[in-house]
C-alpha cells in the first residue's frame, strides 16, 4: 500500500537535519579555529619556558657544575607525567642533560632556533648566546589533540541533547504553523454534494486565502451548475408529464365513453401504454435527479414523515390491495443528513419493486427497527445469487415477468451512496426461507 | 357537489370536467388563477381542484391567500410536482390532497369523495335517513328498498341537502350548485327541483324554512 505523504513529518526531518548539520558545521568551524588558537597558546608557553628554562640551567651550570638534571625545576611536577620534556644538547648533538620523560636518544629536531615537528611532537629549539648549549623543549602532539578533543566534546554534548528538544520545538511549532492549513484542509473535505457552502477564510493566514477564495469559487460554480441541473429536472419532470397526464386522461375518458368492444379494448391498451409511458418517464427523471447528486445534505431531517406519508399513498392507492404493511418501532428515530425528496425517491422506488416483482397474493413489509434501520420485504421465490449481483445495475430485471423500468432499485442504490448509507438486498429474506429483502442503513 | 377545477392545460382540464361531471358533480372550469380568484369569491364551491403551475402564477400562493381569507372550501392540489417537499407545501398551504399527475381519473374522483366526507358531518359514504339510503360515491339512491334514478341537477340538490342532515341549506346555495350545469336559472329553479325531489323520495322528506332554504329529515 502506497504511503499517504504529510507535510508535518518531512518539514520536521529537514529542518532537524539542516539544523545538525549547521550546529556540526559550527561545531567543526570552532574546533577548526579553537585548535589554531590553542597552537599558538600552546607554541607561545613552550617558547616561553624553553627561554626561561635556559636562563635557569644556565644559571645552575655556572653555580654548579655537577649539575643533576632532577633538580631544575620541571614544568609539570605534581603530575605523574610530564607534559613537556627537554633535552639540553651540546652543539655536536649529544644530549647534556634531559627531563625525566625525555628520551636518551636526541630529538630529531635540528640544532637551530625555532619550532620544528616530529612524528609525535612539536619541539622548539633554544641556544645559548654563545652557541655552546641547545635546549629543545618537546610538547607532544597527542596532549594537544587531547584539549581539543575535550573542548570539542564540550561542544557536542548540549547538541545530543539539544537535538530531541529541536525535534520537538520544531513539531510543535510547525504544529502550530500548519494549523490554518489544517482547519482549511478538514472544512474542504467536508464538502460533497450536500453540503456547499462556502469555506471561511476570514480567520486564515493571508498565505491561505487565496485557496479558501479559489475554493469558494469554484463551490459556487458547483452550487449554481447543481442547482441548474435540478431545476432543469424538476422542469423537465413538469413538462414531461403534463402531456402524459393529459393524453392519459382523455384516454380513460374514451374508455369510459366507449361502448364494450374492440375499440374500447384497442383504446385500453393504448391506456396501459401511455401508464407504461408514464412510469418509465418518471423513473427516467429519477434517475438523472440521482446523477445531479440531490442525496446528500447538510442538515439534519426528520425522516420518518417522509417514510410514513409515503407508506400512506402506497396504501391509499387500490392498485396495492391492501398488500402494503407497515410497523416501526415506537423508539424508532430517522433523523439523518439527507436530503427529503432524495429519501422519498428511494422509500417509493423500494416499496414499488416489492410490489411489482413480489408475490402479488403475499403481503410486502416495510418496517423502521428503532436503530433507524428500513426493511422492505417480499414474498416470492428465491432470488439467484448471480441475479442478486446485477440487480443494482441499470435496466437489470432479473428473472422478473413483471412490466418494471429495471431502474428502481439502481436508482434507490445511487441515491443511498450519495446519503453516505449502504442497500443491502438478500434473498431469501432475513429470518424465512423465501422472499427478498432490502435493507437500508443510513449513517446517523 | 360544485367544483372549481383551476388547470391550465387543456387536455387534462378538459377529461377531468367530464368525469367530474359524469360522476354527477356540477363543474366550474378556469385555466388561469386570476379566473380561479374571480370563481371563488361570489360562489362557496364544495371543493376546489388547484393545479400549481398556471400561467399567471403559483397555486400555492393563491391557496394560501384563500385560506388568509377564512375560505375553508376543500382543495385538491392536482400538479406535476412529485416532489416530497413541494407535496408538504401544498400541504401546508392548506391544501386537503394531493394528486401527482399522471393519475388515473376514478382515483381522482375517490379522492374527491374521501375529501367530501371528511368535510360532511356524516363522514360514512353510506347514508340512511329513516328509510332513505344513500350511496354518495356510487350515486345509488333507495326509499324503502326501492331504487331511485336521480339527475345530476336532482343530486346535486340532494348533495347539498345531504352534506349536514338537519340543519338548513340558504336557497341561493341550491341556485349556485344548479347554475354550475349552465342552463339558465329562472327564479323558480330550485322549487322545480326540490319539487322534482321529493317526488321521488317522499313529500314530507324536504322541509321549507320559509325565506331561507330547506332542510331534509
Amino acid at each position: 500500500m502506497k504511503r499517504e505523504r504529510s507535510i508535518t513529518g518531512p518539514l520536521i526531518l529537514a529542518l532537524t537535519t539542516v539544523m545538525v548539520v549547521f550546529w556540526l558545521a559550527a561545531i567543526g568551524l570552532s574546533v577548526r579555529v579553537m585548535q589554531q588558537e590553542f597552537d599558538e597558546i600552546f607554541d607561545s608557553a613552550q617558547q616561553e619556558t624553553t627561554e626561561r628554562l635556559l636562563a635557569l640551567i644556565l644559571d645552575d651550570l655556572n653555580q654548579n657544575t655537577n649539575i643533576d638534571p632532577r633538580s631544575i625545576a620541571m614544568l609539570n611536577t605534581a603530575a605523574s607525567r610530564e607534559y613537556l620534556t627537554y633535552q639540553v644538547r651540546d652543539p655536536s648533538g649529544k644530549v647534556a642533560l634531559r627531563s625525566n620523560d625525555a628520551p636518551a636518544e636526541p630529538f630529531d629536531a635540528p640544532l637551530r632556533t625555532g619550532f620544528h615537528d616530529t612524528a609525535t611532537a612539536r619541539i622548539y629549539t633554544e641556544m645559548t648566546a654563545d652557541g655552546s648549549l641547545f635546549l629543545q623543549v618537546a610538547d607532544r602532539f597527542k596532549n594537544r589533540r587531547e584539549a581539543v578533543r575535550e573542548s570539542s566534546l564540550t561542544l557536542l554534548i548540549p547538541l545530543i541533547a539539544l537535538i530531541p528538544v529541536s525535534i520537538f520545538a520544531i513539531w510543535f511549532i510547525v504544529g502550530r504553523a500548519l494549523r490554518p492549513i489544517e482547519t482549511l484542509r478538514r472544512d474542504i473535505g467536508t464538502k460533497d454534494s450536500g453540503n456547499l457552502a462556502e469555506v471561511n477564510g476570514q480567520n486564515l493566514p493571508v498565505e491561505l486565502r487565496p485557496i479558501a477564495r479559489s475554493v469558494n469559487l469554484l463551490l459556487g460554480r458547483l452550487r449554481a451548475a447543481l442547482e441548474a441541473e435540478r431545476e432543469f429536472t424538476a422542469n423537465s419532470a413538469h413538462e414531461l408529464r403534463t402531456p402524459i397526464a393529459g393524453a392519459l386522461a382523455q384516454t380513460q375518458r374514451l374508455v369510459e365513453e366507449l361502448p364494450p368492444g374492440a375499440t374500447q379494448d384497442r383504446v385500453h391498451q393504448v391506456e396501459i401504454s401511455l401508464v407504461n409511458l408514464g412510469r418509465l418517464a418518471e423513473k427516467l427523471l429519477q434517475l438523472s435527479r440521482a446523477e445531479a447528486g440531490i442525496g446528500g445534505s447538510s442538515t439534519a431531517v426528520d425522516l420518518r414523515p417522509v417514510l410514513d406519508m409515503v407508506v400512506t399513498d402506497f396504501q391509499r392507492d387500490s392498485r396495492t390491495n391492501g398488500r402494503l404493511q407497515y410497523s416501526a418501532a415506537h423508539d424508532a428515530k430517522l433523523v439523518r443528513n439527507a436530503d427529503m425528496d432524495a429519501f422519498g425517491i428511494v422509500t417509493r422506488n423500494l416499496i414499488e419493486n416489492a410490489l411489482l416483482h413480489g408475490d402479488p397474493e403475499l403481503p410486502v413489509n416495510v418496517s423502521l427497527e428503532s436503530g433507524g434501520i428500513i426493511r422492505v420485504v417480499n414474498g416470492g421465490p428465491l432470488v439467484r445469487d448471480t441475479e442478486m449481483a446485477s440487480l443494482k445495475k441499470r435496466f437489470s430485471r432479473g428473472k422478473t415477468t413483471a412490466s418494471g423500468s429495471g431502474l428502481g432499485l439502481a436508482i434507490a442504490d445511487r441515491i443511498i451512496a450519495q446519503m453516505g448509507g449502504t442497500l443491502e438486498l438478500s434473498s431469501p429474506a432475513t429470518g424465512a426461507k423465501t422472499g427478498f429483502e432490502a435493507k437500508v442503513t443510513l449513517p446517523a | 357537489m360544485r367544483i372549481l377545477l383551476v388547470e391550465d392545460d387543456r387536455l387534462i382540464g378538459g377529461a377531468v370536467r367530464d368525469h367530474v361531471a359524469a360522476a354527477n358533480h356540477a363543474v366550474d372550469w378556469v385555466q388561469n388563477l386570476v379566473d380561479a380568484d374571480a370563481a371563488a369569491r361570489p360562489v362557496d364551491y364544495g371543493l376546489i381542484l388547484l393545479d400549481l403551475q398556471l400561467p399567471d402564477g403559483s397555486g400555492v400562493e393563491f391557496l394560501r391567500r384563500l385560506r388568509e381569507r377564512g375560505l375553508k372550501t376543500p382543495v385538491i392540489i392536482l400538479t406535476a410536482r412529485d416532489q416530497i417537499s413541494d407535496r408538504i407545501d401544498g400541504l401546508n398551504a392548506g391544501a386537503d390532497d394531493y394528486l401527482v399527475k399522471p393519475f388515473h381519473l376514478d382515483e381522482l374522483e375517490a379522492r374527491i369523495m374521501a375529501v367530501a366526507r371528511r368535510y360532511d358531518a356524516n363522514p360514512h359514504p353510506v347514508l340512511r335517513i329513516s328509510d332513505i339510503e344513500i350511496n354518495r360515491p356510487l350515486h345509488q339512491l333507495s326509499v324503502a328498498g326501492e331504487t331511485i334514478i336521480l339527475t345530476s341537477r336532482e343530486w346535486a340538490v340532494l348533495d347539498l341537502l345531504t352534506a349536514r342532515p338537519g340543519a338548513i341549506v340558504p336557497k341561493d346555495r341550491i341556485e349556485e350548485a344548479l347554475y354550475a350545469f349552465g342552463s339558465e336559472i329562472e327564479s323558480n329553479t330550485v322549487e322545480v327541483y326540490v319539487s322534482r325531489l321529493r317526488k321521488k323520495i317522499g313529500k314530507d322528506r324536504i322541509r321549507t324554512a320559509r325565506g331561507i332554504g330547506y332542510t331534509l329529515g
